[in-house]
């Protein structure tokens, strides 16, 4: 008795085991089991909605015609309706605190991107893959490298700006070629780009962590920060002829603040997407750092470290087609959202995508 | 398992595949074995076309001609690139030729069950079933280890270590398909010990020319940990003439670098389970890959665990085929109605 009942135990198991690889590759697909199961639940869906609905109406009968909410609405309205009018006349002191505050606000963070404000057009965009050709960049322990990952992620997300056939979207390198860092920002003045996004990958060697953060030009004292630019800048291909006008664009606060702007937007929407897909972002947040390559445009000018090739778990999930479009979709959206800041068409339709 | 009049259709061939880091290998239900190397290559330049005459060349002849070929091992570390590299590209030519080995008759339908790597499996599992999909009927793609102990009929309280090239991959059974968290990876594997080699032999006989495919062979002919009484001498060129050299402590340093890590995430996955069932699982531990012929692997695996307690630890009797015949066995126990969905 007891090797048959053994036998029959083992080939329940075995026939679960056929079942579970059956189900595991259904899912890879994205089907459900079967059709009859999914009619089934739709069925039971219907039937359980009709009920509820029934079973609503009967107990609510005779008080849904008033419902409560109707004249709540209307006590709120009238309160509003009846709010006395503020004062046309102001002192002259609130009204310079307010110039100065105006001002405070389109010179710093707050306001509308200068773009908007003196109705400049956004036409070229700049896409600046790092690394390339003889310069791998960072590789990761699978032996992914930084320059291939870069690169397809800038040509995924070209193809997504230019289906809004309104940007002429360029790239510094369209394959795997070595492009000195003057060369690219050669390219990008005499293209006369609006917007310049370079495009890398992290590395910690110290910790298996997957970190975002974007930089725009300015100094840092962060001793990290300027081992990464130092890494960021080799093979410049400038010279120190080139010091005067370097420093000259050092002042450039104006560039300074649109690319903190749409430093801070591409780095909220890769953040909060990438919290949201996988969890295992870290916040790094917008940093200054002294990148040559930020710094030799005139135009609002970032880099972002859009992943970070030393956690294992992200590095699988670069050499995926699927994730790499993710972040260029995540990018995307950071422009985007630098782009349309403020205006409530724009503002209204992202929110409803967020709901 | 019972199975339908569908299944033992002659129109139906099964196959099992395992498509390997280093070698991948084909079982099919026509009684077909046959394996190639994990390489494909593709000529360079037109000249390269005309003087080898085939588009794409496989395994160990991709090899002899590297020179003049663009050549790719598209599981190297376990996973394929997807859209970064030929991986892609490879893995359909490496799935195109082992299918063409399995020799399937004119018109007759193919149901194949692919074993890959665990990291593969959890990253790669469209891009696999797009590259297998285009030259079978009906697919599934299941993890190397399973595939291993479901061959061997292990279902159960069991822990499968397949030291492969690229990855060690380690898989609990019990009773049912494992899941994520009954499987790890790590890279201390074959190319880690090839690593490990070259740079000691570099350091030892920094005049002599030798190379990764080299030491490869070399640790493939010798490996070893612990202790054998036989002097390993291999024959290196020193400026251009053969000169005899001793690498038998290169080989033992590399081969025993990876045991650390192979005892500390054995004895981590054991860990993870009832105590009543770590027994169990300790007594039935196996060895599969291509690492599992490393001379002494399972006698030191075994005394190193043996401070946790009595455990018994046993090796593939084929490691070449036992992932391919596993997932064959698998392909062959499938119900037809499971292979009409996929």
């Amino acid at each position: 008795m007891i090797p048959v009942f053994s036998r029959n135990k083992q080939l329940r198991q075995r026939a679960e085991i056929l079942r579970g690889v059956y189900e595991d590759n259904l899912r890879i697909i994205g089907r459900r089991r079967t059709k009859l199961a999914n009619r089934k639940t739709r069925i039971l869906k219907k039937v359980s909605l009709i009920t509820f609905i029934a079973v609503f109406s009967v107990l609510m009968h005779g008080n849904y015609l008033h419902p409560p909410f109707f004249e709540e609405r209307q006590v709120t309205a009238g309160l509003i309706s009846q709010r006395p009018f503020s004062s046309p006349a102001a002192p002259d002191k609130k009204m310079v605190e307010k110039d100065l505050a105006d001002y405070r606000a389109f010179v710093t963070n707050g306001g509308p991107p200068i773009k908007r404000t003196f109705g400049l057009g956004i036409k070229t965009i700049m896409i600046d893959p790092g690394h390339g050709g003889a310069d791998v960049g960072t590789t990761g322990k699978l032996g992914t490298r930084e320059k291939d990952i870069a690169l397809d992620i800038a040509k995924r997300l070209k193809s997504r700006l230019e289906k809004y056939g309104r940007f002429n979207v360029l790239m510094t390198r369209n394959e795997d070629i070595t492009v000195p860092l003057n060369q690219r920002v050669q390219l990008a003045l005499s293209k006369k780009a609006d917007l310049f996004i370079s495009v890398h990958l992290n590395y910690l060697p110290a910790k298996p962590i997957n970190i975002i953060e974007t930089y725009y030009f300015g100094p840092s004292s962060d001793s990290k920060v300027l081992s990464l630019a130092e890494q960021e800048n080799a093979g410049s291909n400038y010279g120190m002829s080139d010091f005067k006008e370097i420093i000259e664009k050092i002042g450039n606060t104006m560039k300074l603040q649109e690319s903190r702007r749409l430093a801070s937007s591409i780095q909220k929407d890769l953040f909060q997407n990438f919290k949201k897909d996988a969890g295992n972002a870290y916040d790094f947040g917008v940093k200054r750092a002294p990148f040559v390559v930020l710094l030799g445009v005139d135009i609002p000018a970032v880099l972002a470290e859009v992943s970070c090739l030393s956690n294992r778990e992200e590095e699988m999930k670069l050499n995926t087609a699927g994730h790499r479009e993710h972040i260029a979709n995540y990018l995307e959206k950071g422009i985007l959202d630098y782009l349309h800041k403020g205006e409530e068409t724009y503002e209204a339709d992202r929110r409803a995508e967020k709901l | 398992m019972r199975q339908t009049d569908a299944q033992k259709n002659s129109d139906i061939l099964f196959v099992g595949i395992d498509l390997g880091t280093s070698r991948s290998s084909v079982s099919s239900s026509n009684g077909v074995r046959q394996w190639t190397e994990s390489f494909v290559g593709w000529p360079k330049d037109f000249i390269a076309q005309q003087v080898i005459g085939k588009p794409v060349l496989f395994g160990s002849e991709a090899l002899e001609n590297r020179l003049s070929l663009d050549l790719c091992r598209p599981l190297e570390h376990g996973i394929i690139k997807e859209g970064i590299d030929r991986n892609e590209d490879a893995v359909k030519e490496i799935i195109r030729h082992l299918i063409g080995l399995a020799n399937p008759g004119p018109g007759q339908k193919i149901h194949a069950v692919v074993g890959v790597p665990s990291d593969s499996l959890k990253v790669n599992k469209l891009a696999i079933r797009k590259a297998v999909s285009e030259f079978v009927h009906s697919l599934m793609v299941v993890t190397e280890p399973f595939a291993v102990a479901y061959g061997m009929n292990v279902l159960n309280n069991a822990l499968v270590i397949d030291i492969g090239a690229g990855t060690t991959d380690f898989c609990i059974m019990h009773g049912t398909i494992p899941a994520e968290e009954d499987q790890k990876t790590i890279l201390s594997a074959g190319d880690y010990i090839d690593e490990q080699l070259f740079s000691y032999l570099s350091e030892k006989y920094a005049n002599s020319k030798f190379n990764r495919n080299m030491v490869r062979l070399f640790k493939e002919k010798y490996s070893f940990v612990r202790d054998i009484p036989d002097e390993i001498h291999v024959e290196i060129p020193v400026d251009g003439k053969p000169v005899m050299h001793d690498i038998k402590n290169e080989i033992k340093r590399a081969c025993e670098s990876i045991l650390p890590a192979l005892t500390e995430t054995t004895t981590e996955m054991i860990a993870r389970f009832d105590p009543e069932f770590q027994i169990k699982i300790k007594n039935n531990i196996i060895l599969a890959g291509g690492g599992s012929l490393i001379r002494g692997i399972r006698e030191y695996l075994q005394d190193a665990l043996k401070e946790y307690g009595p455990c018994r630890v046993s090796s593939v009797e084929d490691p070449l085929f036992a992932g391919s015949d596993g997932a064959l066995r698998l392909a062959q126990d499938m119900p037809e109605k499971y292979w009409e969905q996929l």
